[in-house]
């Protein structure tokens, strides 16, 4: 026998159901309003610290920034994602192009909430975002940029910058290429790093005796440089100085090789990745360069070494001078927000500017006036016959050699462009 | 300095030889199946990464079969994706071909990561030969060689075929060809193929002359978009005449403006549009109106 259910009996709500519900609900409502107020509580004790990160995911440039990327990263991990003891993580927005690079740091700011930003692959990107931590009032570590303007005349007090910039990296280049010969030829990128490189390599080329014998300005992104180098071929210059950056140099320097002018006329560029190298392939590699950081520099530090080694143990791939960057890009942002025992924008500012790293026998750290990070460069040719796939650098020296010879070649505040504001 | 316009001439003319690689098969499929494929450029991609892949597991004779291997793809995507596009709303196909050339390159991006590979011409192909003020490297020869090769084989296979002419007369009234009792749909899946191998032929191709990152599909598309659009959209002589025009154009902008060098096949296009809004060979279809 089956019973035959009605709607009407089974899911009839007497008084006594609905009074007996009303005190649970009650009773829960009271619970959490007093013993759930410190859940509560703990709860946004609990909620992550969120930093932001702009790397590009697309464009000329994403091939540096995944380096960029996974050395800001492994900076977080190696605390295992705790900051001032509660959990931390990182946002991590795309930078399509400048606009791009604005927007995704307002939305870190406004939608995320994020402490600190740091990221801006190429000098437009960083100047973007620059003009954002400025308004917020938001910490960013530029860790990539060159331009000169983003600690000179575009400086505030919220941006820090790691990479030496233009005129000093091309101070310690500009000799070398002196020495070869003093009819120079640019060919430099359509946008601010590129348009730096020409203004200091002119300056010092025509300073020194030189001649600019051509000077182009290649759009970003530029698929063929064939028409390019046989302009360069017909000058005849003595030294090609380049200012084109990422996968734009790669593809020139594949060029470069294809059309003979190998071995031909010596190429020389400032601030160049590993990654723009391994791309190119031992049989076109080529040049003269300066580089910000080599994982096998048998002088980097123990913590440098044992981050070069974590990297590769979870990369399967050594650590390029771009993972360096975001690795101590990163690392200083979140040393000054453990040093402020805060995250307040203010203080995470006064502890960036006290922040200091010891690399062998000098204290890498930003400048009070610029906020400007002073280091030393290397200066790199290529291995005449390169057998392992990662190591195309032959590195020459590591400039500047005294710290006071480090101090002069960044410049004093006399001499910088930046008018530092206020908090 | 006339000596210098030669040499840029015939470099802006070797030039755009590549360019009409690239172009070819994305005018063939909107001629033939009025889609147009915004995921070319991941085609090319493809190409060079699989040229990349088996170059380095079996030499460069292996690394001929990128071209098929992609249009193999073309094949699989036409059957699985395309097909359903036709005689739709164009948006459509605008959306999902874009959104299928962001999902290759972020497939790209995982498998072989963001930065670029190596890749070098085969030794024979390294060297260059001079005539005059002329210099001419031996690999782009060798492109130029292929695509005419190539531009001839699939004129001929359109023109002499039976298969040729079918696809010639579906593209403009299926309908009458359906009827006839020739099954269209894999004839489609060919020609979509097709244009997908020329893609991946490009990207072979260019790979020893370009970066191999995920992200070349972007060096590819815009200017396949402007030879196609300039040529006219579907238009298979347009395209080679106009893939040489923006070479050539591209190479005197560079000796004599080169600030302007990549903005100069815009402007060749918008030249062109202006005094033809079809472009140079564009014809009016009714299946497209």
């Amino acid at each position: 026998m089956t019973r035959k259910r009605t709607p009407s009996k089974d899911y009839h709500v007497d008084r006594r159901c609905l009074l007996l519900g009303s005190a649970g609900f009650a009773t829960v409502g009271l619970g959490a309003s007093s013993l759930g107020m410190p859940y509560i509580g703990n709860a946004a004790a609990a909620e992550p610290i969120k930093i932001g990160m702009i790397w590009a995911k697309t464009g000329s440039i994403v091939d540096q920034a995944e380096y960029l990327a996974q050395g800001g990263l492994l900076a977080l991990e190696q605390r295992n994602n705790m900051l001032l003891g509660r959990p931390a993580e990182i946002v991590w927005l795309d930078e399509p192009n400048p606009q791009g690079a604005q927007q995704s740091a307002e939305r870190l700011v406004g939608e995320h909430k994020v402490i600190g930003i740091v990221g801006g692959a190429l000098s437009s990107f960083a100047l973007a975002i620059s003009s954002v931590a400025k308004k917020a009032k938001i910490p960013y570590i530029a860790a990539n940029a060159a331009t000169g303007d983003l600690t000179g005349k575009s400086c505030n007090k919220y941006t820090f910058r790691l990479q030496p910039p233009v005129d000093v990296h091309a101070r310690i280049l500009a000799p070398y290429c002196a020495s070869i010969g003093k009819k120079w030829y640019l060919l430099t990128a359509s946008y601010a790093f590129g348009q730096d490189i020409k203004k200091a390599f002119s300056e010092y080329i025509l300073a020194n005796g030189g001649t600019v014998v051509g000077a182009d300005e290649v759009p970003v992104g530029t698929p063929d440089y064939s028409s390019f180098i046989l302009k360069i071929r017909a000058a005849k210059p003595d030294v090609v100085i380049g200012g084109i950056a990422a996968s734009d140099l790669t593809t020139f320097l594949k060029q470069w090789n294809e059309l003979g002018m190998k071995g031909k006329i010596p190429f020389a560029e400032i601030s160049v990745g590993n990654t723009d190298l391994w791309g190119v392939g031992p049989e076109a590699a080529d040049g003269l360069y300066t580089i910000t950081w080599w994982f096998k520099n048998p002088n980097n530090p123990p913590e440098e070494q044992a981050m070069a080694a974590t990297y590769e143990k979870k990369y399967n791939r050594p650590a390029a001078d771009k993972a360096w960057m975001g690795w101590l890009g990163m690392k200083s942002l979140l040393d000054a927000i453990e040093m402020a025992k805060a995250t307040e924008p203010a203080a995470i500012v006064q502890a960036l500017e006290a922040w200091k790293y010891r690399r062998g026998d000098i204290d890498v750290g930003y400048r009070a006036f610029d906020h400007q990070m002073t280091n030393r460069i290397l200066v790199a040719g290529i291995h005449p016959k390169i057998t392992d796939k990662w190591d195309y650098f032959d590195v020459k020296e590591q400039l500047p050699q005294t710290p006071d010879d480090i101090a002069k070649a960044f410049g004093s505040q006399a001499d910088s462009a930046c008018k530092m504001d206020a908090l | 300095m006339l000596d210098m316009i030669l040499s840029q001439a015939v470099n802006g003319l070797v030039l755009g030889f590549l360019y009409v690689l690239i172009a070819i098969g994305l005018s063939i499929i909107f001629g033939m199946l009025g889609i147009v494929n915004f995921a070319h450029g991941a085609f090319f991609a493809i190409g060079a990464y699989l040229a990349f892949s088996l170059n380095r597991q079996f030499g460069w004779g292996a690394a001929l079969l990128a071209p098929i291997l992609t249009g193999l793809i073309g094949v699989v995507v036409e059957l699985v994706l395309i097909r359903w596009l036709y005689g739709k709303e164009p948006l459509i196909g605008l959306i999902l071909t874009f959104a299928l050339a962001l999902f290759v390159e972020a497939i790209l991006r995982l498998v072989f990561g963001g930065a670029p590979v190596p890749f070098a011409a085969p030794k024979f192909l390294a060297g260059f030969a001079e005539y005059g003020p002329i210099l001419i490297t031996k690999y782009r020869m060798f492109v130029l060689v292929v695509t005419v090769f190539v531009l001839i084989a699939f004129w001929a296979f359109l023109a002499y075929t039976p298969y040729g002419r079918i696809i010639r007369a579906g593209s403009r009234d299926p309908e009458m060809v359906g009827l006839l009792g020739i099954n269209l749909p894999v004839v489609f899946s060919g020609v979509f193929g097709i244009g997908c191998l020329l893609a991946g032929l490009g990207g072979m191709l260019a790979a020893p002359l370009w970066t191999v990152t995920p992200s070349m599909a972007a060096g590819a598309i815009m200017p396949a978009f402007v030879i196609v659009t300039i040529g006219g959209l579907g238009s298979y002589a347009g395209a080679i005449i106009a893939g040489l025009l923006v070479g050539l154009t591209t190479a005197m902008t560079i000796q004599f403006q080169p600030e302007w060098a990549g903005a100069a096949m815009y402007i060749l296009m918008a030249i062109i549009l202006l005094v033809r809004p079809r472009g140079l060979f564009g014809e009016k279809w009714e299946r497209f109106e």
